[in-house]
């Protein structure tokens, strides 16, 4: 109620004994609560985004680049394990985060090419040059983090926005200090041999398995649902905030504003969604988290707009716009005072949507090689690792990447859905799209 | 079925009907307590209640048409027809009874019918289910209905899409789908309250012919007593639920026993009454003998009336895009011109689409002006620039009809009182602003906890005073009335009306008080204005009007309005 | 009837020269030089200076703005810069296979979800509806990538009840051997969704008054629910369905990717890993295109289904 910024009465010289009603927020939580589905969803969800917190912080899964099982360690309920490679072999510098198995795509026609192949050998072009400009990528010690303090100079020669160099450097250093990132499996395992912490420092299982670099299963996973979160969030308040803002804008005051708006609109919604970021993502060849938060936010907005827009022309043409008319409010008080509370739970309920929908899209992105940086783990690109590791039986990581999606993905929809008809209950049941 | 010929047995007869809602898991709310009544052949039979009465939760329980998700009907009902009791009917079993024996229009005819189907298809459907009547014979049946329930053209539009009639006629389709199988039984759930006064004659007219014609019976459910004043031969009144008071016409039109009856028949204005104050709803349930003679009220204008508002050829055309770069001009409102004494009424009436709320709109500026002026103290506020209108502004308000939707469902009452108060800096400070606030609730007849309140919270009557109360705190000169009864039950507009005539005679306020019923108009009117396809019919004193209307539209107007118990009938 | 074809035609002209100027921006200015976004791809300085001399880069904008305009006209991209592949071939050639998977598709996707759709509507509030709306959302918080990676290893590669992959030559063939798989998967992952969308049209119309008419005159439950709601709420499910057409044509990526079918989905994903840019803008704007007369298209078919709808 604070947000409704009245003066207190008691101010005033008679003292009126009163509570103030509960408003629309207060109701819907109200509703909420009695919701045991919604309720253990939004738990579910929470815990999620406080994962998503620590783990930026710091606090948890901060060495989950670090190989602490054997390849392939299975979880302990699976059976020890029985890798061609002995135990205890470890790769001497740090795991590439690229797979490069080849895709069943690859193997079977000769015209597909490897979706990552290029990045590879974009990242293997790369690291000759940047090789030379930052030996101090070279000299990562080895078992760090694959997320290396590296110091020096290495500037991608393709970059230009600044930002991004950080991601670049570190993108860089992983395979500028491999001999191979295209060896297959094996061929990495073989390469491992050598020096590295002592063999018994490795477990031969973990609780729930380790990927073909032996890194634990479960810390990556973490870091996956960071990014995944993380991107999934940032991207839709960005969408949300834009198609809010040019639906309030063409829904209120129509005429020229509206017909420019619904152009803009009709451009980006004329291109398939997936097409229309594809093209951006093939434009924009510098990968960042914050890169793929703006490809998705800046396409993705043309829902909201559309919604918006129509709520906004409803709610114009509303008695209580034109009483606020009436009694000389202005055109922004009108919009944003008397209008914009009434349409909010829509906004809240397009945001937790667009949630939904930028994490299985960033999930895909990044599985092609399109989303995340190379050396930032997504449950994406955990994904492309699994597909190929399931054909060797080494399901967990599909396990965990695709599960731990669906968990966080059924609490999301599932506490929506709720939201949605606690704050409108006249639409209860009818919980669509 | 076994039909006696005893004209005293009944044709339908309900006992102890009950029907609660499930709200939620817990919360069940009963919107029918026991209710017993009968309808006996050929006759019919109407069923009064306000908002809330129950009156159409007991038409839909007669159907088994209550929604299946959250209805439950009292295992105790019984409601007896043709030897059977439908409540205890399976789904499939009332398939056969309702269309064929039983059939119901409602109060929505544009919705209630199906708009993607031909009304031919949407009648002959019903043909074919109960009569087994298909193809060219179905056909025929149709057009014939068509034509029996004065369909002009019945063979052409029988090809037509609901959407291609007026509203008159969707609701003349809807009955004669009912009536295509001969039920012996008729529905009518408010089939005329969506409709406009001369409309809602025509069809009063229709269902009372074939009810003659056809000798079936009506079951006729209404908020408005006037409406079956001439049709009705029993009359049940519904309050809350339950049943007030039921017996023949005659009876209760002439000795009403009930308290709420009378007071139901008192509230609403009558056209040759205009007492001081209407009564209400509380003088006669308190102490059960009414508000006794209220001595009459003059009104009218004369030469010498102050003018606040002069209003000079006003017009107000609407475009709509035709073709690559046309445009065709709809003209909702022509040279309309008044002048608006200071303390007085002026009655703004017309059907649909005559441009009487247009008029107020556009002098508000809540609609741009095409053409004309209007003169407040000497200045075209029409022409002037929206900067310099937003003193006048405050000046003139307006109040809505429709109390649910006219406040922001966002604020408390508090705020939508001391919002206009900033906005045009009145009051110095909040807590002055406040206790105006405060003292503006206690005017209009709210108690001041209501300031803590959202407008959700409060009945529809006490939101109008709400509205009201709005208008005030800009300290107007003029009061745009916008249908602003017209959504009320009568009790609570017995109530506002008041309100309103309180507020005039203590701020001198003039009002512009718009709407469709003549005899709300009649009572509130100083002088009455008759609009007809935005133009001007007739304007004079309203007594003067009413007694001697010149133009022929007007008097189609007048002779339109259900005229209520007619003492001539009462002997037949 | 004619009249508005073709004066929506012209209004499409605004959004295409829209689409254009998008597609002209991300690619010309933003893409930058394609000798720069060339390198390390293609070694042979004559072949950049070709491609560079073809898009006019060292003209003014207005200039490159020209030719991108007449390529969209004369429906001539140049070449593919990676495999020299005619754009315009490239495009022909991909689409059969991607329209083999996607027609049977569409139409089992949207009779199915219809049935079921009435189906669970006609149940609402009860213990299957609620049941098989868990069901829905459960499946669809499962990414694609999981059903696509574990139908394959299962059904194609372990079981072997379909080929892993592959694409052949004939019509047949193709969809009664390689499209299967695929069109399975994609219904698994479709159905959810079209179900819960068509669900809340079905109860939107189940809601309204003239259900309360048809029941009124003694229509039986499935008749109101297979002629009189189902006509009124194909209105909103043409709608979505023509609407989703185009997105589904680049949405069938993945599937096309993982089982090797050449068609337009998997072309936009080589064409993106490659940078090959002229195939990816020709992409954009054709189907564009596509979309806008897919959507001319639905409105026509409103006419036919709803008779309040006046083409004007």
């Amino acid at each position: 109620m604070s947000d409704l910024a009245l003066k207190p009465p008691a101010a005033s010289r008679r003292v009126i004994p009163h509570t103030v009603s509960p408003g629309l927020w207060t109701l819907a939580w109200r509703r909420l609560k009695t919701d045991s589905v919604a309720m253990v969803s939004m738990a579910i969800v929470i815990a999620f985004v406080v994962l998503m917190i620590l783990s930026g912080l710091g606090l948890v899964a901060r060495d989950w680049a670090r190989e602490v099982g054997v390849n392939y360690a299975p979880p302990p309920f699976v059976g020890a394990p029985e890798l061609p490679g002995t135990p205890g072999v470890e790769n001497k510098v740090d795991a590439p985060a690229v797979p490069s198995a080849p895709t069943p795509g690859s193997a079977f026609e000769s015209t597909v090419v490897d979706p990552i192949g290029d990045v590879i050998s974009e990242l293997r072009a790369e690291s000759g040059r940047g090789g030379k400009g930052a030996p101090g990528a070279t000299a990562a010690s080895p078992g760090a983090p694959a997320a290396p303090s590296t110091e020096g100079g290495f500037v991608d020669p393709l970059a230009d926005v600044m930002k991004e160099i950080e991601a670049q450097k570190s993108a860089a250093a992983a395979p500028s200090t491999t001999v191979d990132p295209l060896a297959d499996v094996m061929k990495d395992i073989q390469a491992g041999k050598g020096a590295g912490p002592a063999a018994d420092q490795r477990r031969a299982t973990l609780p729930f398995g380790a990927d073909k670099w032996g890194r634990d299963v479960i810390a990556k996973t973490i870091k996956g649902s960071e990014t995944s979160i993380f991107v999934g969030l940032a991207a839709a308040i960005v969408a949300t905030f834009i198609g809010t803002v040019l639906g309030a804008l063409a829904g209120y005051y129509g005429r020229w504003v509206d017909d420019a708006l619904n152009w803009f609109y009709s451009v980006f919604s004329s291109i398939p969604y997936l097409l229309l970021i594809l093209a951006v993502a093939a434009v924009l060849q510098h990968k960042g988290t914050l890169t793929i938060v703006l490809i998705l936010g800046l396409t993705g907005w043309t829902g909201v707009f559309r919604l918006i827009r129509a709520e906004y022309l409803k709610h114009k043409g509303r008695e209580y716009v034109q009483a606020a008319d009436a009694i000389g409010a202005s055109n922004a008080r009108r919009m944003f005072r008397h209008i914009f509370p009434n349409v909010s739970h829509v906004v809240l309920v397009q945001l937790s949507i667009l949630v939904v929908a930028f994490i299985k899209s960033e999930v895909i992105l990044s599985y092609l090689g399109f989303g995340v940086p190379v050396d930032v783990v997504s449950w994406g690109s955990m994904l492309n690792e699994a597909q190929n590791e399931l054909l060797l039986g080494k399901w967990w990581q599909l396990v965990a990447a695709g599960g731990t999606m669906a968990v966080l993905v059924t609490a999301f929809s599932l506490f929506t859905d709720a939201l949605r008809d606690a704050l409108d209950p006249r639409l209860k049941g009818t919980a669509g799209h | 079925m076994e039909a006696t010929t005893n004209t005293s047995d009944p044709l339908i007869s309900v006992r102890d009907l009950s029907v609660s809602f499930r709200l939620d898991r817990r919360t069940t709310f009963e919107a029918v307590t026991s209710v017993s009544f009968d309808v006996p052949r050929n006759a019919t039979v109407a069923l009064v209640g306000e908002s809330g009465s129950g009156k159409s939760v007991t038409a839909l329980a007669l159907l088994g048409l209550l929604p299946r998700e959250n209805s439950i009907v009292d295992a105790k009902s019984r409601i007896m027809f043709g030897g059977r009791n439908l409540a205890q009917l399976s789904f499939r079993e009332m398939q056969d009874v309702r269309g064929a024996e039983i059939s119901m229009i409602f109060q929505e005819p544009m919705t209630s019918l199906n708009p993607v189907f031909t009304v031919g298809f949407q009648i002959e459907e019903a043909l074919r289910l109960h009569m087994g009547i298909t193809g060219a014979k179905a056909r025929r049946r149709a057009i014939e209905v068509l034509a029996e329930v004065g369909i002009p053209e019945p063979d052409r539009r029988i090809d037509m899409y609901p959407s291609q009639m007026s509203g008159g006629q969707q609701q003349r389709v809807m009955i004669a789908m009912a009536i295509a199988c001969e039920p012996k039984l008729l529905i009518a759930d408010e089939p005329t309250t969506a409709l406009d006064v001369t409309i809602q004659k025509q069809i009063l007219d229709l269902i009372s012919a074939l009810q003659k014609r056809r000798q079936m019976s009506v079951l006729f459910i209404t908020h408005d007593l006037a409406v079956v004043g001439e049709i009705a031969d029993q009359v049940i009144v519904m309050r809350n639920g339950e049943i007030r008071e039921q017996g023949p016409a005659k009876q209760i039109f002439e000795q009403p026993q009930d308290t709420y009856t009378r007071a139901l028949l008192q509230c609403r204005p009558q056209l040759d009454r205009r007492p001081q104050r209407l009564p209400v709803i509380e003088d006669f349930m308190g102490s059960g003998d009414g508000p006794g003679d209220i001595p009459d009220r003059v009104r009218g204008v004369s030469a010498g009336d102050a003018i606040v508002l002069r209003v000079r050829d006003l017009g107000k055309s609407f475009y709509s895009r035709e073709g690559l770069f046309g445009r065709r001009e709809f003209k909702a409102v022509r040279n309309v011109s008044f002048d608006l004494p200071k303390g007085k009424t002026l009655g703004l009436v017309g059907e649909s689409g005559s441009g009487k709320t247009t008029v107020g709109l556009t002098l508000m500026r809540l609609h741009e002006a095409t053409t004309g002026e209007a003169l407040f103290e000497g200045r075209d506020i029409l022409g002037m620039s929206a900067k310099e209108f937003l003193q006048y502004k405050r000046r003139i308000q307006i109040i809505f009809q429709n109390p649910y939707a006219s406040l922001n469902p966002r604020f408390i009452v508090g705020q939508i009182l001391t919002e206009p108060m900033e906005i045009h800096g009145i009051g110095s400070s909040a807590q002055e602003r406040t206790e105006l606030a405060f003292e503006l609730l206690a005017k209009v007849g709210l108690p001041e906890v209501s300031f803590y309140k959202y407008p959700h919270e409060f009945s529809g009557g006490q939101r109008q005073r709400i509205a009201i109360a709005r208008c005030l705190t800009l300290k107007p000169d003029i009061l745009i009335c916008d249908e602003s009864v017209s959504a009320l039950d009568v009790s609570v507009q017995a109530q506002v009306l008041n309100l309103l005539g309180d507020l005039q005679a203590e701020f001198g306020l003039s009002y512009i008080f718009i709407s469709h019923d003549l005899a709300v108009v009649k009572y509130i009117s100083d002088q009455i204005m008759v609009m007809n396809d935005g133009a001007i019919v007739e304007i004079g004193n309203s007594d003067d009007v009413y007694r001697n209307p010149r133009e022929e539209y007007t008097q189609r107007l007048l002779a339109s309005i259900p005229k209520g118990w007619q003492g001539s009938r009462a002997t037949a | 009837m004619w009249a508005y074809i073709v004066r929506r035609l012209w209004q499409m002209l605004p959004t295409l020269l829209g689409v254009v100027l998008l597609v002209f921006v991300l690619f010309n200015l933003f893409g930058g030089d394609p000798a720069y976004v060339l390198a390390g791809k293609i070694s042979n300085p004559e072949q950049i200076d070709n491609i560079r001399r073809q898009l006019g880069v060292d003209q003014p904008y207005y200039v490159q703005l020209g030719i991108f305009l007449k390529q969209i006209v004369t429906a001539d991209f140049g070449a593919s810069w990676s495999t020299n592949e005619q754009v315009s071939q490239i495009l022909v050639t991909r689409l059969p296979p991607s329209l083999t998977v996607l027609v049977p598709l569409l139409f089992l996707e949207t009779f199915i979800a219809i049935g079921l759709a009435l189906a669970v509507a006609y149940v609402r509030g009860s213990l299957t509806d609620r049941a098989v709306m868990m069901v829905c959302t459960v499946g669809l918080s499962i990414s694609i990538l999981v059903y696509i990676i574990v139908f394959q290893y299962v059904f194609a590669y372990k079981l072997g009840w379909f080929p892993v992959q592959g694409w052949g030559n004939s019509l047949w063939e193709n969809l009664t051997r390689y499209a299967l798989l695929p069109i399975i998967i994609a219904l698994v992952v479709s159905i959810a969704p079209n179900l819960r969308l068509f669900r809340t049209f079905v109860l939107d119309e189940i809601n309204q008054d003239y259900v309360r008419t048809a029941r009124a005159k003694g229509v039986g439950e499935n008749r109101i629910m297979w002629v009189h709601v189902l006509r009124n709420a194909s209105i909103p499910i043409i709608t979505h369905v023509m609407s989703a057409l185009p997105s589904l044509l680049i949405g069938a990526f993945l599937l096309e990717r993982f089982f090797s079918i050449p068609g337009i989905g998997r072309e936009v994903i080589l064409a993106v890993e490659r940078s090959d840019f002229p195939v990816i803008k020709a992409l954009t704007v054709y189907v564009a295109i596509a979309t806008m007369v897919v959507n001319l298209l639905a409105d026509l078919m409103y006419k036919a289904v709803d008779p309040r709808v006046q083409l004007k």
